[in-house]
């Protein structure tokens, strides 16, 4: 693959060499839904790279695909030069995988699952070393229903691990866990990061994303709307910062745009959300209108542009968990 | 090879651990076993049969030779009676059953198995059983079977040429018909129950995620087998010892025999399970399914009660269920029980059912 082809597939600026997952106009239908609707991305060894999107965008089919678990209809998944849909059985070889729930052998102890999925690899890490890794020591002894979501989850990670992979895919690691939890398993993938593994994960944690993930793709319907580092997207997407107060009924939108300074307007769970270059201007603007009406803008706030405002711009509505 | 061991082991340690699994699978056969052989135990040694001959011929075919061949056979005490009377006594209970023999036996028999005598209609021996009493009933048609086999002989190609060894054998109690019903019933729940963790492991993503490694579906499916037919094996050592050990069942068959008809036995059940598998969505679908198909199979197989003498369209469910030819078979290798169909038959319609399932299962089954 030349260099032109790789820029054609993504933003990614690396070189071809260092591509350890590559997803080349890929698509996938259930029936008339399309669940994937061409997409095309590559993640370079090393990297976090993660999947973004309500639930239904295609995150999960997506990495099923590249997972081998699932067969496009069309298009090309490449992990670790080794073309999935031609040999499943070295790709399942070199990856790790989690899936979204994470209940294992019910019954089985900790060590007892560890060492049944290490018989499945030509080459695996000590039970011992995944244990400690993964902080389970105590624990190596539990039937596995008997675990915590979080203890449920790093054995799950840890199983993913089982075959020393380059390549791990997380799908909604965090999804159900308590904040706490939730960090832990953050450090676990910055650890991972940090021995050199190439992670992609999915999430609809816009924070998740923000902290985790070197580089990520915002996917809706199957589509990927924007991709970049995190930086980039905010700060192409918005130059702009937002003005923000409790929606009132009694103003319409096209007296809002008439603000001084207002580039856009959204509305997004009972709140009115201006979009920016002037942000004195369009408050002064906004309290001149509303004391005209007789009403004041409930928690007026001003805030910089986050991930979660990028969604809201790129889909017209709200990610929430 | 590795992961199919593990994977065995894993599915062995999985169902130990699981309670209700243990209780049905061990527990509640043995409790079948235990309770019919307290019930019938000492009482019905015996089997009191009226003989009502009307022939009253004498010599090789004649009838006093059959009575003879009645009276030798272990436990069964025949007294001379007419039809009346011998109604009569069945009904105050004081004979089991009543035997009559036709006019025109004796000659019957000499003209058929005359050299180069041409078949002619059967003589019919009349057995009078009471239906209420089903398990005797087994037990009267076993010691008719085997006594009109041995007569038979002389007539037929020598396939049957074992028979008059082991009927002089035959234990009579009871408990001798219901172990290996029993343990027919024992590997059909074995079996019919394999669908139920098969759905849950499907249903917890468990399949899906083994999926996502190298191990190959053969392996899942082979570790499945090998863990069903270890407790399979377990399950007929347990019932048959305690059936020989504390109620005196003899083991008259060969235990290779009755080993490989095991395995052929849980295997067949295991392929029904897997059907159910294929086509219930969720675990609690695959429990419903499961108890739909085991309780006809239960009590229509001729587990507790003998076929023959259930209602005719009864009867003819009966031959359609794998578990009649299941506990049959297990029967005449066991016990050298009455055979409804012959071996060799109840071995084709086993063989062929566990194929027509996994050929279904195979089919249907879905993975994610």
């Amino acid at each position: 693959m030349t260099t032109s082809d790789t820029s054609r597939l993504s933003a990614w600026s690396g070189t071809s060499g260092d591509v350890a997952v590559r997803v080349g106009e890929v698509h996938k239908r259930y029936g008339a839904v399309k669940a994937v609707d061409g997409i095309s991305f590559e993640v370079a060894h090393g990297e976090v790279f993660g999947l973004l999107g309500p639930n239904g965008a295609g995150k999960t089919t997506t990495v099923e695909m590249l997972e081998g678990l699932r067969s496009p209809d069309s298009g090309l998944l490449e992990v670790l030069g080794i073309d999935v849909a031609r040999n499943p059985d070295d790709l399942k070889q070199r990856v790790g995988v989690t899936l979204q729930t994470a209940e294992l052998y019910p019954k089985l102890t900790v060590v007892e699952v560890l060492d049944l999925f290490r018989s499945f690899y030509r080459r695996s890490l000590p039970t011992e070393q995944l244990i400690e890794f993964l902080d389970l020591g105590e624990r190596r002894n539990a039937q596995t229903r008997q675990l915590s979501g979080g203890q449920r989850q790093r054995l799950a990670v840890a199983l993913a691990l089982v075959n020393d992979p380059e390549v791990i895919f997380l799908d909604e690691p965090t999804t159900g866990l308590d904040p706490a939890a939730r960090r832990s398993l953050w450090d676990l993938v910055q650890k991972l990061q940090a021995q050199g593994k190439t992670i992609l994960l999915t999430t609809h944690y816009m924070e998740e994303a923000e902290v985790l993930c070197d580089r990520l793709a915002i996917l809706d319907h199957g589509r990927i709307l924007a991709l970049g580092t995190v930086k980039e997207l905010v700060a192409n997407r918005f130059k702009d910062r937002s003005v923000r107060f409790d929606r009132i009924e009694a103003v319409a939108d096209e007296r809002l745009s008439t603000l001084p300074g207002v580039e856009s307007i959204k509305h997004d769970d009972g709140e009115t959300v201006l979009y920016t270059q002037n942000v004195p201007g369009t408050i002064g603007g906004l309290l001149i209108l509303t004391e005209g009406l007789g009403v004041e803008p409930g928690n007026l706030g001003i805030r910089r542009p986050t991930l979660e405002d990028l969604f809201l711009d790129l889909t017209g509505r709200a990610l929430r968990d | 090879m590795k992961p199919l061991i593990q994977l065995s082991i894993a599915n062995v340690r999985s169902f130990v651990r699981d309670r209700a699994a243990l209780f049905w699978t061990f527990a509640f056969p043995l409790i079948f076993v235990i309770l019919f052989g307290l019930i019938f135990q000492g009482s019905n040694t015996t089997l009191k049969l009226a003989w009502v001959d009307l022939d009253g011929s004498t010599g090789p075919t004649g009838s006093s030779t059959l009575r003879g061949s009645f009276a030798a056979v272990k436990g069964v005490v025949l007294t001379n009676d007419d039809q009346a009377s011998a109604t009569e006594q069945m009904k105050t209970g004081k004979v089991d059953a009543i035997l009559v023999v036709p006019k025109g036996y004796g000659g019957a028999v000499a003209a058929a198995t005359q050299p180069g005598s041409t078949p002619a209609t059967p003589v019919e021996i009349t057995v009078f059983t009471d239906p209420t009493q089903a398990t005797t009933g087994g037990i009267v048609q076993q010691v008719v079977a085997g006594v009109l086999g041995a007569v038979n002989l002389g007539g037929r190609a020598p396939i049957v040429e074992a028979a008059p060894a082991t009927i002089q054998t035959q234990n009579l109690k009871l408990i001798s018909y219901l172990v290996p019903s029993i343990l027919g019933m024992a590997l059909m729940q074995l079996g019919v129950f394999a669908a139920i963790p098969l759905v849950a492991d499907r249903q917890k993503k468990i399949l899906k995620r083994l999926s996502a490694t190298p191990l190959h579906r053969w392996q899942l499916v082979g570790s499945n087998l090998v863990m069903r037919l270890i407790i399979g094996i377990i399950q007929a050592i347990i019932i048959v010892t305690v059936g020989t050990a504390l109620f005196g069942v003899q083991m008259t068959g060969s235990l290779l025999a009755l080993g490989a008809l095991v395995v052929l036995g849980a295997l067949a059940f295991i392929s029904l399970g897997y059907v159910i598998a294929s086509f219930a969505p969720t675990e609690d679908a695959a429990n419903g399914m499961t108890s739909v198909v085991q309780f006809p199979l239960m009590f229509l197989s001729g587990t507790f009660f003998v076929i023959d003498q259930m209602p005719q369209p009864l009867q003819v469910v009966a031959r359609f269920l794998p578990l009649t030819y299941l506990s049959d078979a297990l029967r005449q290798v066991m016990v050298n029980g009455t055979a409804f169909s012959p071996l060799w038959f109840c071995i084709v319609v086993l063989v062929g059912w566990t194929a027509v399932c996994f050929g279904i299962s195979a089919r249907f089954f879905k993975w994610q």
